[in-house]
Formats: C-alpha cells, sequence, structure tokens
C-alpha cells in the first residue's frame, strides 16, 4: 500500500506537486529564456516545486551546465516580471539546471538523453517523472516524437508526458499526422497541447462565473443571448516573425486555438465534474457543434484583411508587405473575422463573432456577450434607452469583468443611461496573479490537463478553419485593405450589420 | 461623533455612512466615481493604548484583498459606561485607474463597562449575508465576562496566543473555548503555515516520503526564552501526522535564546542511528530557510510575518479549518502536560 503525505494541508497550501524533472527542446530559444525559465524560477521561488526538481536543456547550440545556467539567469532576471529576484533561492533552483547539446534529428541523441535523465534521477530523486516540452520550431516536433519513440524514453519508471507549443499542424491533415508521431511514444492523455490562453486567470474565471454562480447559466442561451463577440486585437505588427506569420496569418495562429478554445469555454455545457476529461469532454463537443460553412457561405461569413502602411503617433508604420522577410504580393491575413453558428439547441442561431488582428488600435483580447434588449421600450429617450445589457469578460490586458446596465438618470423625469459595473482581477484582489505559464507548467506536472487541449479538440476547430482557408486560399484579396492602427476592414463591419450588429469598440 | 450620555444609536452611524457615500460619489467626475467593495464585516475589538496608526494601515493592506466594512472597537479599561463613534472610508485608487475603491471604516470607542451593551450596538452594523471576522488584539479583552456576547455576532474569533503571559494556560484557554463549541483562529498557528508547507512539500517527493515512519525523534528549536506556542503547535501537528504513518516520535524543544521577537529557528526530523537527519529546515539569513532533504540543499523565503501578512491569509479562511482545530486540542494537552 503507497503512503499518503501526512502533512497536506488543503486548505491553506497550494497544490501538491510531485517530484520530477523537466526536459525542454529548444532550450536556447526565446520561449525557453521569456517564459520558461522565468516561470520556472517564479514557481521555485513560491516554493511550488520539488527540491530535487531538475530541467535539462536540450537545443544545438554547444554550451556546459554552467554557461547554460548563466545564460537562463540573465533570462530570468530580464524577463521576470511582478516579482523580486532572489539569489539565494536561484541559487539552489540552478544546482537543477543541466544542459546537453544535439540535433534533433540525430538519433544518438535520444540514448544520451535516457542515461542523462537516469543519472539525474539518481542525484535529485525526480522519482522517474519526466515532462517533455517542445520549445522547437514546429517541423521539428515529428523528428522529436520520433526520436523519443525510437529509444523508448517516452517510457520510463515514473510518468511520462509531453507538451507541445502551437500550432499543432497547419490544417487538419497535418495535424492528425503529428498526432499520430506523437502517440508512437505516448499515449494521448500524456500529451498536454499548450494554448496559453487557456491559463489566463479570466479564462479560467469564465468557468467560475459560468458554474459558480446560479444566476447567469439560466441566461445562457439562445432565447437571451442576442450574440457574442470575441476580439483578440494586437497593436504591433509581426515584429520580425513575419516570415513565419507568412505561412500561418490571424486565421490559424488565432482564431484555429486560442479563439476558439475560449468560445467553448463560453458556450460549452455545464460540465459534470471539474474532472479534466470530463471539461475537455464539453469543449470537444462544442467545438463539434460549430457549423462548418459550405464554400459559397464563406464569404459571406468571413473577412479576410491585410493592414498598409500608416503614419500613427508621428511615426511611419510599415504595411504587412514591407515587413522584413514578407513577400511584396503576400495574401497572407494580419487579419480575420469570422461569423461562428453553434448547432445545438442552446445556441441555434445565435451568432459568434470572432476577429483577431494585427495592427489594430489597442492590444486587448475581450469577450462581450450582448443580450436581447427589452421586449418593450416603455421609456422615451434616445437609443441609449433602450440600449442592450453587455456582459464583457476582459482577458487582457486588465482581467476583469463588466456588466453593463441601465440606470435612471437622477433628477426629476424618467431619463435612463447606460452604466458599468466593474469588478477587477487586480484591483479586486491584491494577490498576484500567476502568469499563464506558471499554472499550465505546474498543472502538466501535477497531471492536470483541464487547461490542455485534447486532439479530438484539435481537429474540430481545424475541420471549421480549413472550410474557410480552403475558400481563401482559392480568393485573390485586394490586400491592404485596412491602415495599420485601425480597426480593421470595412468588410467586417459590414458582416456584422448584415444581421442589425456592430462591433464593440473595446 | 458622540452623543449625549455617552450612547450612540446603530441608525445613525449607518446614516451617517450613506452620507459618506453620496459625498464621496460626488468627488468623482463622469463615470469616475467610486466603487464600493464588501466581502465581509471585519470587527476589530483592541485596547486604547493599542497603536492607532498600525491597525489603520494594517486595515488599509487588508481592503483591496478582502474588502470589508471594518468595525474598530477601541476599549478603555473605565467603569463608567461610555460609547462615541465616527465613521470614515479608505479608499484607493488601483494603478492605472480613475476610479476609487472605497471601504467603510467605522470607530467606537468604549469603556469596558459598557461591553455588555456593545453587541446590540455592532450587530446592526454587520453587512447583511456576509461573514463576521472578530479580530481580538487583547488577551485581557478576550477574558472579560462580557466579552462571549461580542464574539456570538462573529462566525469566527481571530486571536493570537503569543500575545498571552503564559502559552500552556492560553492553549489551555483556547481549546477549552474551542471545545465549547467558539469557532477560533490563532495567529500563532498561521505563523507556522510556511514551515508546514516546506515541511509536507519535502514529503512529496516518494522517496522521502517512504522514509517518514521511520522518524524516531524531532527537534524543534527557537529564539526565544520559554517555548511559544507555535513550537507546540508545531510538535503537534507533526506528532499527529506521523502516526498516520505509524511513528511515535520524541520530541525535543531547545531554546536558542531569548529575542525581543521569537521565532523558530529549526525543526529536524530524525531516524534512530542515522547520522543525518531526514529532514531539516533552518532559519537562514536574508529571511530565507534553508531545507536540506536527501543530500540536497534549497532555500525558500520566509516574508515578514506582519499582522497584515498573517490576517490577509486567516481572513481567506472564513470557515472551519479541522487541522487548526484538531492541532490546538492537542498542542494545549502537550504544554499542560
Amino acid at each position: 500500500m503507497s503512503l499518503e503525505n501526512p502533512f497536506q494541508d488543503p486548505l491553506r497550501f497550494e497544490r501538491r506537486v510531485p517530484e520530477c524533472a523537466m526536459v525542454i527542446f529548444g532550450a536556447n530559444g526565446d520561449l525557453t529564456k521569456r517564459k520558461l525559465l522565468p516561470a520556472l524560477y517564479r514557481l521555485a521561488y513560491e516554493r511550488r516545486l520539488d527540491a530535487g526538481f531538475a530541467v535539462l536543456g536540450i537545443s544545438r547550440t554547444p554550451m556546459t551546465d554552467d554557461q547554460f545556467r548563466e545564460k537562463m539567469l540573465a533570462s530570468v532576471k530580464e524577463f521576470l516580471e511582478d516579482s523580486p529576484f532572489d539569489a539565494d533561492v536561484w541559487a539552489a533552483f540552478a544546482q537543477g539546471i543541466f544542459y546537453m547539446a544535439g540535433n534533433f534529428d540525430d538519433g544518438a541523441l535520444f540514448p544520451a538523453l535516457d542515461a542523462r535523465l537516469k543519472a539525474i534521477d539518481a542525484a535529485r530523486h525526480t522519482g522517474g517523472n519526466v515532462l517533455f516540452y517542445l520549445s522547437a520550431q514546429p517541423s521539428q516536433y515529428i523528428p522529436i516524437a520520433q526520436g523519443i519513440a525510437a529509444a523508448n524514453v517516452g517510457k520510463g519508471s515514473g510518468w511520462r508526458r509531453i507538451v507541445i507549443e502551437k500550432p499543432f499542424g497547419h490544417d487538419l491533415a497535418s495535424a492528425q499526422e503529428l498526432s499520430a508521431e506523437l502517440h508512437s511514444a505516448f499515449a494521448e492523455a500524456e500529451v498536454y497541447r499548450i494554448d496559453h490562453y487557456l491559463g489566463k486567470e479570466t479564462v479560467q474565471n469564465i468557468l467560475a462565473l459560468r458554474f459558480g454562480n446560479g444566476i447567469f447559466e439560466p441566461l445562457w442561451n439562445r432565447r437571451y443571448v442576442n450574440h457574442v463577440q470575441i476580439t483578440a486585437a494586437e497593436s504591433i505588427g509581426v515584429e520580425g516573425r513575419g516570415a513565419y506569420y507568412q505561412e500561418a496569418g490571424a486565421l490559424r495562429d488565432m482564431i484555429q486555438n486560442h479563439l476558439s478554445q475560449v468560445m467553448a469555454t463560453i458556450a460549452m455545457e455545464p460540465s459534470a465534474t471539474f474532472r479534466p476529461d470530463s471539461v475537455r469532454d464539453e469543449r470537444s463537443k462544442l467545438l463539434r457543434s460549430i457549423r462548418v460553412m459550405k464554400p459559397d457561405e464563406v464569404l459571406q461569413n468571413t473577412v479576410s484583411g491585410q493592414y498598409g502602411p500608416a503614419h500613427i503617433g508621428g511615426e511611419d508604420v510599415p504595411g504587412f508587405r514591407q515587413e522584413p522577410g514578407v513577400k511584396p504580393d503576400a495574401q497572407t491575413d494580419t487579419y480575420a473575422a469570422v461569423t461562428f453558428f453553434v448547432d445545438n439547441w442552446r445556441w441555434a442561431g445565435v451568432p459568434f463573432y470572432l476577429r483577431s488582428g494585427k495592427r489594430l488600435p489597442k492590444r486587448v483580447t475581450e469577450i462581450a456577450i450582448q443580450f436581447n434588449s427589452a421586449p418593450l421600450a416603455i421609456f422615451n429617450g434616445d437609443e441609449t434607452t433602450t440600449a442592450p445589457n453587455l456582459l464583457i469578460l476582459r482577458i487582457q490586458p486588465e482581467e476583469g469583468i463588466s456588466l453593463k446596465f441601465l440606470s435612471k438618470r437622477p433628477g426629476s423625469g424618467m431619463t435612463l443611461r447606460p452604466v458599468s459595473m466593474d469588478f477587477n482581477y487586480g484591483s479586486s484582489f491584491g494577490e498576484r496573479s500567476p502568469s499563464a505559464y506558471e499554472t499550465l507548467l505546474l498543472d502538466a506536472i501535477i497531471g492536470d490537463a483541464t487547461l490542455y487541449t485534447r486532439q479530438d479538440m484539435v481537429e474540430a476547430s481545424w475541420a471549421v478553419v480549413d472550410a474557410v482557408q480552403h475558400v481563401w486560399n482559392e480568393t485573390k484579396f485586394d490586400f491592404p485593405n485596412y491602415a495599420a492602427g485601425s480597426w480593421g476592414p470595412k468588410a467586417a463591419d459590414d458582416m456584422l450589420a448584415r444581421r442589425g450588429h456592430v462591433w464593440r469598440q473595446p | 461623533m458622540g452623543a449625549a450620555g455617552g450612547t450612540i444609536a446603530p441608525d445613525r452611524i449607518l446614516h451617517d455612512m450613506a452620507d459618506l457615500w453620496v459625498s464621496l460619489g460626488k468627488q468623482g467626475e463622469g463615470d469616475a466615481g467610486v466603487l464600493r467593495a464588501c466581502s465581509m464585516t471585519l470587527v476589530v475589538a483592541a485596547e486604547e493604548s493599542d497603536d492607532a496608526q498600525a491597525i489603520g494601515e494594517t486595515l488599509a493592506a487588508l481592503m483591496p484583498e478582502h474588502p470589508s466594512r471594518a468595525i474598530v472597537l477601541r476599549f478603555r479599561a473605565d467603569a463608567q459606561r461610555g460609547l462615541a463613534a465616527r465613521v470614515f472610508a479608505q479608499c484607493w485608487m488601483p494603478f492605472g485607474h480613475r476610479q476609487q475603491i472605497c471601504c467603510e471604516q467605522i470607530e467606537i470607542a468604549a469603556s469596558d463597562a459598557s461591553l455588555p451593551d456593545l453587541a446590540a450596538v455592532v450587530l446592526p452594523l454587520t453587512v447583511p449575508d456576509l461573514p463576521v471576522i472578530l479580530w481580538c488584539r487583547s488577551p485581557r479583552l478576550f477574558q472579560l465576562p462580557d466579552f462571549s456576547q461580542l464574539a456570538a455576532i462573529a462566525q469566527k474569533v481571530v486571536l493570537d496566543s503569543a500575545a498571552f503571559g503564559e502559552p500552556a494556560a492560553a492553549l489551555g484557554e483556547m481549546s477549552g473555548a474551542a471545545a465549547a463549541g467558539s469557532l477560533l483562529a490563532d495567529l500563532s498557528w498561521t505563523r507556522l503555515t510556511r514551515w508546514r508547507e516546506l515541511i509536507a512539500q519535502i514529503f512529496e517527493n516518494r522517496a522521502q516520503l517512504a522514509n517518514l515512519p521511520l522518524v524516531t525523534d524531532i527537534l524543534i528549536s527557537y529564539r526565544a526564552a520559554a517555548t511559544p506556542p507555535t513550537a507546540y503547535y508545531l510538535a503537534a501537528w507533526l506528532i499527529d501526522g506521523l502516526a498516520k504513518v505509524g511513528a511515535r516520535p520524541r520530541v525535543q524543544f531547545r531554546s536558542d535564546g531569548g529575542e525581543p521577537a521569537w521565532r523558530l529557528s529549526l525543526v529536524q526530523l530524525r531516524a534512530q542511528g542515522s547520522a543525518d537527519a531526514l529532514a531539516s529546515i533552518a532559519l537562514a539569513e536574508g529571511s530565507c530557510a534553508e531545507v536540506k532533504t536527501g543530500g540536497l540543499v534549497s532555500k525558500a523565503p520566509l516574508p515578514a510575518l506582519t499582522d497584515y501578512a498573517l490576517m490577509r491569509e486567516e481572513l481567506s479562511i472564513p470557515g472551519r479549518d479541522p487541522a487548526f482545530e484538531r492541532t490546538l486540542a492537542a498542542a494545549a494537552k502537550l504544554a499542560l502536560s
């Protein structure tokens, strides 16, 4: 009979974290420096990791353990947000950081990795548990999976899990091929597809809002909800990633994964339990209920856009085609807007408008749920006296929830005005929220896949997006069609206007 | 606001609070008004001599995370009955926002003799449908015969056994009150959370967990002249945990010398005949704990345990804390043995 730790106190202690080693493929890359190591250090600072926790970084660049530690120290100091740096905590944490150089296509790398993991386990008591993290180029995912499978490193005395970053393929067929390769080394339950949007506090708070309260769920359906807008706007351009972005585009880069997942969280049916598979089953069901557009419906219900040059804040901003590494006639969508319908009893006929773009006026991600207006306008006045109720779930930059409703303007007469009731995460709770990567890394170590994407979800969202992408691929768009710094192409406004709606300006 | 004859009317206080909100609202411009936030009523019972500024600063620090209606009762040892009250607001402007967030604060000055009248004044001032927490900063007040009437308003009473003169008597008294049905919290127990969490984390590792039944000795050192309540709590909690895996360890308390502010300095779990401790957590320089286990050494920060930090944690647990209740009874027994 295995012993249970008798000292746990769930009321006061953070979640239990088992011992493990984490292998980062692509340890010399930007993600490792900017996100992973700062998040791991922060977890160590918060005493969330086992004392023997180890990181084994792998990339092509030859380096010693100490050189890698020095590099990671510089990254942690540079990218640690809202947190103090403690030299003592780092010194202890750094003892568990190791490095090995190798080419992911080289079959000899993986038996060497196996031997190194065994040595680390012996020295640091990691229990044979290993979390592999693919922070490498997407083109290297399959060689890494094949190497792990061939050397049988995906199996061991403890648990083995693999975390992969998006993109999970570039269409449905490639997503299935990637999944098949991963499954040669790992069972589906051991594959953690990370979508950092799902690790954000407000996205998790959607679940709390919907399923922890009794007052919202009765309104959460076609009878009361007029439409839903999901916006992920970025004010920056492609920032040197022109060559990558040229092949991806906003539809694949944002809507297929982040925004589809957010939509699934907003629209899914209540889960019977908060167990990972139960929640993911409901998300998956919702994604499979999104109507796949027929080719002749695509251009009516979607808008592809690309930003052109502009003069913003006294500065000349290049258009997408003027960005380094981008072809002068690129047909890439730097803006995508789609109208989705969910074919189930709850949502039939309710439009879900999703939009994402680069070089929009501000960086903001939010969900706006617009409710139907009161059935009868009994108060005289202009359109503000019949303004519909809006529930705004803000994801970034300021996480929070706002409810807009009408109130009587003080004084004689019956004049109404819209007012906003705000709940702001940052100010309502003084505690620092963990970053999405802290949350998700801890979840993967603990084995909680609730906030991770499953293959059936990936395939369902690709099926919806592929139908749009195929038509877009066959269409020659007259790009650029929106100026940098604007809210996107006029065609996106027209798309909503056809149903009597307008985009919110966040 | 004081009333003739040293009495106060709750309705008048509530009216003053309503006026306060109107005047705060008028100070806002356009949409940037005032946001009222409240998640509980926090009643603070303190001596008149207690540092009013320190209490105010602690409440202000607590408000962003635990917005509450604060009722501060300041007692003077006086046989004359007399009450006086004033209301004001604690407001803050979240960084980068135009809107102020405000919480109400009521301050009531009372004599010991008016304690029996106080419950009837405080009860109508509590916020409906939200928990009421009473933070009693003075052991003397807790021991006054009529204090129980005030305590009955609250779901939970927060005390600090370290402020009581004699640890064994304090633990005995609190254990007795808890056994009689009072829901108590003790900041001396709260001070242990980080130490306990570090210990628990060590045994999340299966290799270390397998050694736990081998523990035969517990050593707890502290920087204080006499064994503080926190050391008794830690011992009782460790004994309880180890009993679950079949270990029956001996406990040794060791004083490392008195300091003006006592602290735990070391806790070790040892197996008989083993040269090294199975687990050891020692206070290190720079507000750090040095954790040694399985040949590995790591460091973890031990942030300063201010009143704010302790109350912040306690206010997060408005209901029962079974681990504390169990440990309080065992610690009292240990201290009195």
